[in-house]
């Protein structure tokens, strides 16, 4: 199994590699002097006069590969530079309200898992006409724009209800409204892969069996679909939680939550360029970890491959 | 004495479709083993899945009556059929591969079987797998790890835990060597004797059939043409039921 | 042997017997998503029809006044009319959305078609490039795309288009191997088909009615998106009317006017809804596999 796990990690390096590329060349996407954006990407903003100079002093008349390699090399020890708004180093500004989404993300995660598994379970099982109406509620919920939402809410438990408050400084009772916001729509579109799942699996030969034992709905969810699901499931969950790191951008802005949305929506409005690229790295490695996590699980929770691969 | 299993003009259909099922009618009595036999296409399975109430939608029964145990059942309620599924009847599919659920092991399988008749689990799952001449440690397995053979025995030994009053068994040789067929019919019959379980035996094959039973019904065409000893067979009036003994016995005797 | 190849029949859209008395095979849904978006293409068409106001005319003197008999919907923060402007909005919204999708099917197809049918290191290289993009959250690559360009609504439709590309492609991957597996493809290739003819004729008429749940389906995914990020002010810019930027405008004055925050909001959910319900409606239609009852 060891063996098994490092080898998924030797191949997840040139994923790495390729995903710290796009990082790098992204800001050759720019409209602009590449120069002109590149020493932007470093938080120096040139005088036109100077950038000749400057473009010696930074290494920017070396070969694309060159600086590409010296960029890595910063970027492993996560020196992202300076932000060009603050002038403070981006690492730090990063690290402050990092966690704040981390545990905005993580907490809308566990309230999807949870809306999801009693939705889909109870549509599947359901009959026909709960079971429809049911589909149609996940349809819906699906639909609803997550800045509407928040919006609404806010009007009903800030404005009208008083039950809570929109001035942000982390702490927890200040997470409920945004994480529920995050996870019904996630908890939504989770559901619609719970139902599927399971009715897929309803057709199988061994519910037909647990069927004619005379097993009840409920045993034959726990007992025999749920194993077999579990799989997908995870995957599902590290996909969400991706989501779930990019939708908290809208919902923390609009509940003042102190995550890194508020950052970023910043450094996009002041053309911020190391904070850009140090949020899209670190995000990406979050999401690549998450998935990586999922598709150990999936690897586990099949006992075929799990003999197989403990063998090893 | 109250018949285990009594079926009367049953049709099965897709609703506004010609009916698969015409009119079958026929009884068994409580420990009676009966074997079906037909060509390829004939409608034995499903028989067999209306008679557990498996019938998958838009099929369903649009006609006749069928009694288990004198209940009627053919028109009985999702929770009606979960009291009588398992204890009442129970069927054995074609296909075992597929049948074990992959993800747990053979034991929790069998614990479960133990659950719905009401017998500690341990004992029972022991005694089963004894039953059935296989080896201990197989509780321990997953499917996967057991060949189509011991998978089918691993089913008869659930239907030796459940103790059903009807058991089903459809094909449960087909696709098997001589010698693993031999196993299975042993352990069916096995199963029948320790539990006086009234058996419906499905097959297409005549020789497996007589092994096990000594009366069948043959079908054709999604009904029954003939019912009787299969000894008699071969001077039915039906065409079918004589065909089929010729081939057995041609097969036989060739051996 | 002829070379006409033998008429092989697709897959059934709407199969032959729809049971219509079980509410579970009843298309209520599609039927309701497809009226929606014609409701929306008549509004798009609207302005030419009839007389209505502009949707940047301001009247300074009538800001924010509620639902009345001129403003329908009343008036916003620079007195505009909110019907008008959530008219107009139509083509912008829908429109991006539209041209987003475009944008990502014109790079998915290709990508999907080619590394499913050519496989091994082609389809590896290709896979494992749009898996380094997927690597991202989507919203988040869509956000420093835009972050590098410069917030305008062309950016937010690149950057979505450059994020959810390649999940895209995969499912198109998918499909094309699936369908290109099935015994009556490989049976023309034997016959003698040459690969473009197989492809034209065999793989893609079954893919299509699939593809076609996944591009309404994604439609409804990139509209949320698009319609997010202007909400974010980074996508539309003012004056342009967007649904979710004029939510966005609407944001300081919702306590003194509700009626600003009630309908941008019930128009992005009603757009979204529409094409999400006409992907599962289409997508029920074609599972025709009925579990067992329990």
């Amino acid at each position: 199994m060891l063996r098994y796990i490092l080898v998924r990690l030797a191949t997840a390096i040139p994923t790495l590699l390729g995903m710290s590329l796009v990082a790098f060349l992204i800001v050759a996407l720019a409209p602009g002097d590449p120069v002109m954006m590149e020493l932007r990407a470093m938080g120096i903003v040139p005088e036109p006069e100077d950038i000749a100079a400057l473009r010696a002093e930074f290494g920017l008349d070396k070969a694309l590969l060159q600086r590409y390699a010296d960029w890595l090399w910063r970027a492993l020890h996560f020196e992202f530079g300076t932000s060009v708004a603050t002038g403070r180093p981006v690492m730090a500004e990063i690290a402050l309200h990092l966690p704040a989404t981390l545990a905005l993300a993580a907490s809308a995660l566990i309230g999807a898992i949870a809306i999801s598994l009693t939705l889909g379970s109870l549509a599947a099982v359901a009959g026909r006409y709960t079971g429809a109406g049911l589909r149609g509620l996940t349809i819906l919920l699906v639909s609803v724009p997550s800045f509407w939402l928040a919006l609404l809410l806010i009007y009903i438990f800030v404005l009208r209800l008083g039950w809570a408050r929109l001035v942000g400084d982390g702490s927890l009772t200040d997470l409920v409204l945004p994480a529920i916001t995050l996870s019904l729509a996630a908890g939504a579109a989770l559901g619609r892969m719970v139902y599927e799942r399971i009715r897929a699996e309803m057709s199988e030969d061994h519910v037909r069996l647990a069927i004619a034992k005379g097993l009840g709905p409920l045993q034959i969810l726990t007992g025999h679909i749920a194993p077999r699901i579990a799989g997908p499931l995870a995957t599902a969950w590290a996909n969400a939680f991706g989501g779930l790191l990019g939708g908290a951008v809208i919902v923390e802005s609009i509940f003042g939550w102190p995550g890194l949305g508020q950052l970023i929506l910043q450094a996009i409005a002041q053309r911020d360029f190391p904070v850009i690229q140090a949020y899209l790295v670190l995000m990406g490695l979050i999401f690549f970890a998450t998935s990586l996590a999922a598709d150990l699980a999936v690897i586990l929770s099949d006992p075929q491959l799990r003999r197989r691969l403990g063998d090893e | 004495m109250v018949d285990a299993l009594q079926v009367s003009d049953l049709t099965v259909a897709v609703p506004g479709a010609p009916p698969l099922l015409d009119r079958l009618g026929f009884r068994i009595r409580p420990g009676e083993r009966v074997g079906l036999v037909g060509a390829s296409g004939c409608g034995k399975s499903l028989t067999a899945a209306a008679l557990t109430g498996l019938l998958r939608p838009p099929l369903g029964i649009i006609g006749g009556v069928i009694r288990i145990d004198g209940q009627e059942v053919h028109d009985a309620a999702p929770k009606a059929w979960r009291q009588l599924r398992g204890r009442g009847i129970f069927q054995i599919f074609q296909s075992p591969g597929t049948a074990l659920t992959p993800a747990r092991r053979i034991r929790a399988q069998l614990a479960e079987a133990a659950g719905i008749a009401g017998s500690t689990q341990r004992r029972a799952v022991a005694h089963a797998l004894e039953a059935v001449a296989l080896d201990a440690h197989v509780a321990d397995c997953f499917p996967y790890q057991l060949s189509g053979g011991m998978k089918q025995r691993v089913l008869i030994a659930m239907a030796l835990i459940l103790r059903p009053r009807i058991l089903i068994a459809d094909e449960p040789t087909t696709g098997l060597d001589v010698l693993t067929e031999r196993d299975i019919l042993a352990a069916l019959g096995t199963m029948a004797d320790e539990t006086g379980a009234a058996l419906l035996f499905i097959s297409h094959d005549l020789r497996a059939v007589a092994e096990v039973a000594n009366r069948t019904l043959v079908m054709a065409h999604g009904t029954v043409v003939e019912d009787a000893p299969i000894a008699d067979l071969a001077r039915s009036s039906a065409p079918a039921a004589r065909q089929l003994a010729e081939a057995a016995r041609a097969l036989q005797t060739a051996c | 042997m002829s070379d006409r190849g033998s008429r092989i029949p697709g897959p059934r859209l709407i199969p032959r017997r729809l049971k219509l008395a079980d509410p579970g095979r009843r298309p209520i849904g599609f039927a309701l998503g497809v009226v929606l978006l014609a409701g929306f293409g008549l509004l798009a068409l609207a302005p030419i029809v009839f007389d209505l106001p502009a949707p940047d005319e301001m009247d300074l003197l009538a800001r924010l006044t509620g639902p009345s008999a001129a403003h329908p919907f009343g008036t916003d923060h620079l007195g505009r009319d909110v019907l008008a402007r959530l008219i107009g909005a139509v083509p912008v919204s829908l429109g991006a959305a539209l041209a987003a999708m475009a944008a990502i099917l014109a790079i998915s197809l290709p990508w999907g078609v080619v590394a499913g049918l050519a496989g091994g290191r082609v389809d590896a290289v290709m896979m494992r490039l749009a898996d380094i993009i997927m690597a991202f959250p989507m919203l988040v690559l869509a956000l420093a795309v835009i972050g590098f360009m410069g917030a305008s609504l062309e950016a937010s439709i690149l950057g979505v288009a450059a994020a959810w590309w390649p999940s895209n492609a995969r499912l198109v991957r998918a499909l094309v191997l699936s369908a290109s597996h099935r015994d009556f493809v490989r049976a023309a290739h034997l016959a003698g088909a040459s690969r473009i003819r197989v492809v034209l004729r065999h793989v893609l008429p079954q893919v299509l009615p699939s593809l076609a749940v996944i591009i309404s389906l994604e439609t409804a995914s990139v509209l949320l998106a698009l319609s997010s990020l202007s909400f974010l002010g980074i996508g539309a810019q003012p004056p342009t009317p967007e649904w979710g930027a004029m939510l966005n405008e609407a944001r300081p004055f919702f306590a003194q006017a509700p009626h600003m925050l009630i309908v941008p909001g019930l128009a992005v959910t009603l757009a979204v809804l529409a094409f999400n319900l006409v992907g599962e409606g289409m997508r029920s239609l074609l599972d025709k596999r009925e579990p067992y009852r329990w």
